[in-house]
């Protein structure tokens, strides 16, 4: 018998056969936004406008919300096999070329993602006959699904009062996007505080190896770090290019009104010194665990124990969806109460 | 008491029945709106009466797992995964050359097992497993062909029982849920398909000779404007839908067991169905095994 679990079991086996912990698609990280593409690049390569225009999708924090305000009904959802590591590694097509840019210097780099997710993405599925549900949009007045080409992007003023933005009068507001990295300064690494990092990108020499080794090297004896900006299609990142395992790394940074900064909380300038002895103490129990950080020492135990899980219901081990919502059956239910008492009468 | 909506709250489905149920919200009747969930209600409140006659009969399944719209299959053999809860009657088939392994709903649960299978229609054996051979079921099988309906097959009922009666016989009369109405005699054990197929027929040949339309041979059984009279159905290994069984009809029809007053002019096949028969509270056929007959 077909089980709605019944694709997911096939789709889901590419990600088993595939090396573990190897592969995802490159557009997404962990609770950030990618960096958007630029648009030239993007029509070489319809993949990655696909899988940008999709993910957010999948990734939409509505639905998510609407799956959990259903606590009792179990998840049916299949898995979507990552796409292959190989093809978007790092041997993959860059997702963004241009150039470094200091002063009256340019070394021509092409970007690659570094930040991988490897987060399972499952498909939500109809319950009784196990297909994927795509989401409409709906009028919120007479529940009509609008198509694209009747939609606008509106600005909520106040609650349901919105400033309508035509497609031309936001992208006069876009700044032009000239394909370069601006380096204004160079800072010290260390004074540079991760509470801002967003995403990070690899930069390869586009023809510009003697260049980018010279840069590489002196950044690297200097222990600094270079600051600037890039503009992308839509926005303009602060970021920071530093020096990480012979490459030179570009990490797009939060704008400084987008992090909260700890002073807000009126609780922690009133903290009270501690004590001299406690003090002791807690530097001694600080100095017996202190080591070498490895990220290697914190695995994720989720991917693994869903890894795992999927492995079993390839082995056969069956869902069990059967169960159906006491409030729908309830007739049933009565009915069947009814019944047994009849027959028990009998 | 139980079924009070207050009784239901803390009890789930599976406290009362070990059949998984399975795509409930499935449509099974498109035209009446009928789901899965109203096809097993209906059968667990027709449990009580229907029970008691499938008892120990082989059954045929008719299924329609895409509804009455879409193709439906009989299925004559437990499928794979039957649950332990069926009881299988296994018999060597000599038309199939192979041993069948027979449905038995002899509990609650097989009923609701068939009914999520989509099994809309069952259809029982005239004999049961302990004389498998021997029939007690006869069973005439009275049909109309169009422009006669449901009024014309009545009015042949009736000459039917008028006849069984005066041969001091005790019929009863259900509604096929599609054109006709069958007319059934239980018998005391003993008799042979073949006494019990002439029988029939010599009753059928009768009433042909004496009543307008009626027609009791086979290559006449489909002549326009005339009503069969089936004796044929009466063989090894024949069924019929059993009483209270759905039929795969837009309605949602149900082969409905009626006192033979019920039967009057104006009355319809598909005036008994899955919304309409769930209420009668009387079954007419509830004595038909404490009155196994003889017929010669």
């Amino acid at each position: 018998m077909r089980t709605p679990g019944g694709r997911s079991l096939t789709t889901g086996k590419k990600s088993i056969e595939a090396p573990a912990g190897r592969h995802k698609k490159p557009a997404t990280a962990t609770g950030k936004k990618p960096l958007p593409a630029e648009p030239e690049p993007v029509k070489k390569d319809p993949a990655i406008k696909a899988a940008a225009v999709k993910d957010p999708a999948i990734k939409d924090p509505a639905i998510k919300d609407s799956v959990k305000k259903n606590p009792g009904i179990p998840e049916v959802m299949a898995v979507v096999p990552p796409e292959d590591h190989e093809t978007h590694g790092k041997t993959g097509r860059p997702f963004w070329s241009g150039s470094l840019t200091i002063g009256l210097v340019n070394v021509p780099v092409r970007l690659h993602t570094m930040v991988r997710d490897h987060s399972f993405s499952f498909r939500l599925l109809h319950r009784t006959d196990g297909q994927p549900l795509k989401y409409d949009r709906v009028c919120s007045r007479d529940g009509l699904v609008v198509p694209w080409t009747d939609t606008v992007k509106g600005y909520e003023v106040r609650k349901g009062e919105f400033l309508i933005f035509e497609p031309d009068e936001l992208k006069a507001a876009m700044p032009e996007s000239d394909r370069k990295i601006y380096i204004d300064k160079f800072v010290y690494y260390h004074s540079l505080d991760p509470v801002y990092f967003d995403n990070s990108y690899i930069l390869i020499p586009d023809r510009s190896e003697e260049a980018y080794s010279l840069l590489i090297t002196a950044m690297q004896e200097l222990g600094r770090a270079a600051a600037g900006t890039i503009t992308l299609r839509t926005k303009e990142y602060p970021v920071v290019v530093h020096v990480y395992d012979g490459a030179l790394i570009l990490t797009t940074l939060r704008h400084a009104d987008e992090v909260t900064l700890p002073h807000a909380f009126p609780v922690l300038p009133g903290l009270r010194a501690p004590k001299e002895a406690e003090l002791a103490l807690a530097k001694r129990i600080i100095a017996d665990l202190t080591g070498d950080f490895s990220i290697n020492a914190y695995p994720d135990h989720y991917r693994e124990a869903v890894l795992a899980l999927i492995d079993r219901k390839l082995a056969g081990e069956k869902i069990v969806y059967e169960e159906p919502h006491p409030e729908e059956a309830k007739e049933l239910m009565q009915a069947l109460q009814e019944t047994i008492a009849t027959l028990a009468r009998k | 008491m139980a079924g009070t909506p207050g009784g239901t709250t803390g009890t789930s489905i599976r406290d009362l029945t070990r059949v998984r149920l399975t795509r409930l919200d499935k449509v099974l009747y498109p035209a009446a709106g009928i789901t899965k969930e109203e096809v097993i209600t209906y059968y667990i409140r027709m449990a009580p009466f229907l029970l008691p006659f499938l008892k120990e009969r082989p059954l045929t399944m008719h299924r329609f797992p895409d509804g009455v719209e879409g193709e439906g299959f009989f299925e004559k053999d437990a499928p794979r995964g039957t649950p332990a809860y069926v009881e299988i009657f296994t018999r060597w088939s000599e038309t199939a050359e192979r041993d069948v392994h027979f449905v038995l709903c002899n509990n609650l649960d097989t009923l609701i097992w068939m009914a999520n299978l989509a099994s809309l229609e069952i259809h029982a054996t005239l004999s049961t497993t302990t004389a498998y051979e021997p029939p007690d079921l006869l069973l005439f099988d009275i049909d109309p062909e169009p422009p006669l309906g449901f009024d014309d097959v009545i009015d042949v009922a009736l000459v039917v029982r008028e006849v069984l009666e005066a041969a001091g016989l005790h019929p009863f009369v259900k509604t096929s849920g599609k054109k006709g109405v069958h007319i059934v005699i239980p018998l005391v054990p003993g008799y042979r398909f073949s006494e019990v197929r002439d029988f029939a027929h010599e009753i059928g040949r009768q009433i042909a000779r004496t009543t307008p339309h009626v027609v009791s041979e086979f290559p006449h059984s489909q002549d326009p404007g005339t009503v069969f009279v089936d004796f044929l159905q009466n063989a090894h290994g024949k069924t019929m839908a059993a009483p209270y069984s759905l039929r795969a009809t837009p309605g949602a029809t149900v082969s409905t067991p009626l006192r033979w007053e019920e039967l009057r002019h104006g009355v319809r096949s598909e005036d008994f169905n899955v919304k309409t028969v769930i209420s009668r509270h009387e079954d007419p056929w509830r004595e038909i095994f404490d009155n196994r007959q003889k017929i010669h």
